[in-house]
């Protein structure tokens, strides 16, 4: 235990004391989180929407694919990213292979699934009734799709948290695309990683316990929200 | 595109030749993935049941514990082993630092959470009366753990899956705990991100993804056909 003590003892003042450069890394993950999360939200909730309200043939496919989407492994998500950005590839005029930018395209594309899958299954556990009365009172798309979102908040909510928490810890992409430049596009997972590699082991626990105490907040929001919801609950107003 | 097509036309025949390197990647994953599941299902079944039938004060606290535990970044979990293994460390004495043995320590210790905090959750899932009415006809705890094993066998199976995909995807913890040394201890995965580490070469790459994508469509497909064999919850029990 007395290695455990002795990195604590050098770890635990550079975060006391806000360490420049653990503080830089802090900043660009929780940028990274925030942008990834949103893009994906925004890009994510239609499809979502359009997989568990639509009735089109072949939505039980697609369905299927979006829950198999969750189970790609990351580092695949960033070799192929790889094969699509490096120089000499398609979009390898973009120049976006080791940037920032690049960083928060990989993370997007890491937490769109989460978002459509979840938040998908959310909606389509509403009550039986709930939806199709509301189609059968004259609701329109828009309105459906409202009450859909308002009804299934919770679902909806707890797909984001799992969204922003692989983009807090995922490290495969991310080192792959943004090929882990320290002081650049280092995030807390990536930059552990990295410090770990140069033996730094008193960085990387200091790093590593922000990561855990920014999880662990985003878990107690998780904890709140679902003791709150006690069951979804039936009450909206007739769609006229 | 004829970028993309390059790197697979080289890719398939490092596949169909049995190119050495990637024949141990695989050869490693998948002793990787068997071992580590199966050592977390030894040691999460147990706890799992215990969650899910156990009556007793602060469950629901360790079944939130449980599923919390599930977002625990890999690199946290890495490096909190990585000290307990290096020579300083309490375990040092072992010597099996950037060794394959802790390679399945890490992994084992990932997948724990999913079969600790699934099984009390398919449990959940059962028949309220079921497990009532075992108990009620005088079932002891072994006859009603078998039972209940028995009843959510689809649903612990998918947490099986997930457990497996979990080994064979992972890289934090890998790449930490086993050093990523070639031919050693690399996974598919911790092999794929190492080619890019380096500029490595890109058929090579390929080749690896291409592989990993057949090893996890491989296991989640027997292990489908392991879940769906009984087809859907049978009510059969034995009056003890």
């Amino acid at each position: 235990m007395r290695l455990i003590w002795d990195e604590l003892r050098v770890a635990l003042p550079m975060i006391w004391h806000g360490n420049p450069y653990l503080l830089s890394i802090i900043w660009f993950t929780l940028k990274v989180a925030a942008v990834a999360t949103a893009l994906a939200t925004a890009i994510g909730l239609p499809i979502a929407l359009g997989l568990a309200l639509g009735r089109f043939p072949g939505r039980q496919f697609l369905r299927m694919l979006a829950n198999a989407s969750l189970a790609v492994p990351p580092v695949l998500v960033g070799a192929i990213l790889y094969l699509l950005m490096t120089v000499q590839a398609p979009l390898g005029s973009l120049r976006l292979i080791w940037t920032r930018e690049a960083v928060f395209i990989a993370q997007t594309i890491l937490a769109l699934p989460f978002i459509i899958a979840l938040s998908a299954a959310a909606i389509q556990a509403l009550p039986e009734g709930l939806l199709s009365q509301a189609r059968l009172l004259g609701a329109g798309r828009l309105q459906l799709c409202g009450l859909a979102l308002r009804e299934a908040r919770i679902g909806v909510i707890a797909a984001v948290i799992a969204a922003l928490g692989t983009s807090l810890s995922e490290v495969a992409a991310v080192t792959i695309i943004g090929g882990n430049i320290y002081g650049y596009d280092q995030t807390l997972a990536s930059a552990t990683l990295f410090e770990v590699d140069g033996a730094n082991y008193a960085d990387a626990v200091a790093i590593a316990i922000v990561l855990i105490a920014m999880i662990l907040i985003l878990m107690c929001g998780l904890g709140v929200l679902q003791q709150q919801s006690g069951g979804i609950r039936m009450r909206f107003r007739s769609a006229t | 595109m004829s970028y993309i097509w390059d790197q697979i036309r080289g890719a398939i025949p490092l596949i169909t030749h049995g190119n050495p390197y990637l024949m141990n990647l695989l050869w490693v994953s998948v002793r990787v993935a068997v071992i580590s599941t199966s050592a977390a299902l030894v040691v999460g079944l147990p706890l799992g049941l215990a969650l899910g039938l156990g009556r007793f004060r602060g469950r629901r606290a360790l079944q939130i514990l449980a599923n919390a535990s599930l977002a625990l970044p890999s690199v946290v979990v890495g490096i909190g082993l990585v000290l307990l293994l290096l020579p300083q460390g309490a375990f040092g004495s072992l010597r099996i630092e950037f060794t394959l043995p802790a390679v399945y320590i890490a992994q084992a210790l990932l997948a724990l959470p999913y079969i600790v905090a699934l099984t009390p959750a398919a449990i959940q899932g059962l028949p309220p009366g079921l497990l009532a009415q075992a108990r009620a006809l005088g079932a002891g705890r072994v006859q009603l753990s078998l039972l209940a094993l028995r009843e959510a066998k689809i649903a612990l199976l998918a947490a099986v899956i997930a457990a497996a995909g979990a080994t064979i995807a992972e890289v934090g913890a890998v790449v930490i705990v086993g050093g990523n040394f070639e031919g050693r201890d690399q996974t598919l995965a911790s092999g794929l991100m190492d080619q890019f580490n380096y500029s490595g070469q890109q058929p090579l790459a390929t080749a690896i993804a291409i592989m990993m994508v057949v090893v996890i469509l491989v296991m989640a497909g027997v292990l489908t056909v392991i879940q769906q064999r009984t087809g859907g919850i049978q009510m059969r029990f034995r009056t003890a």
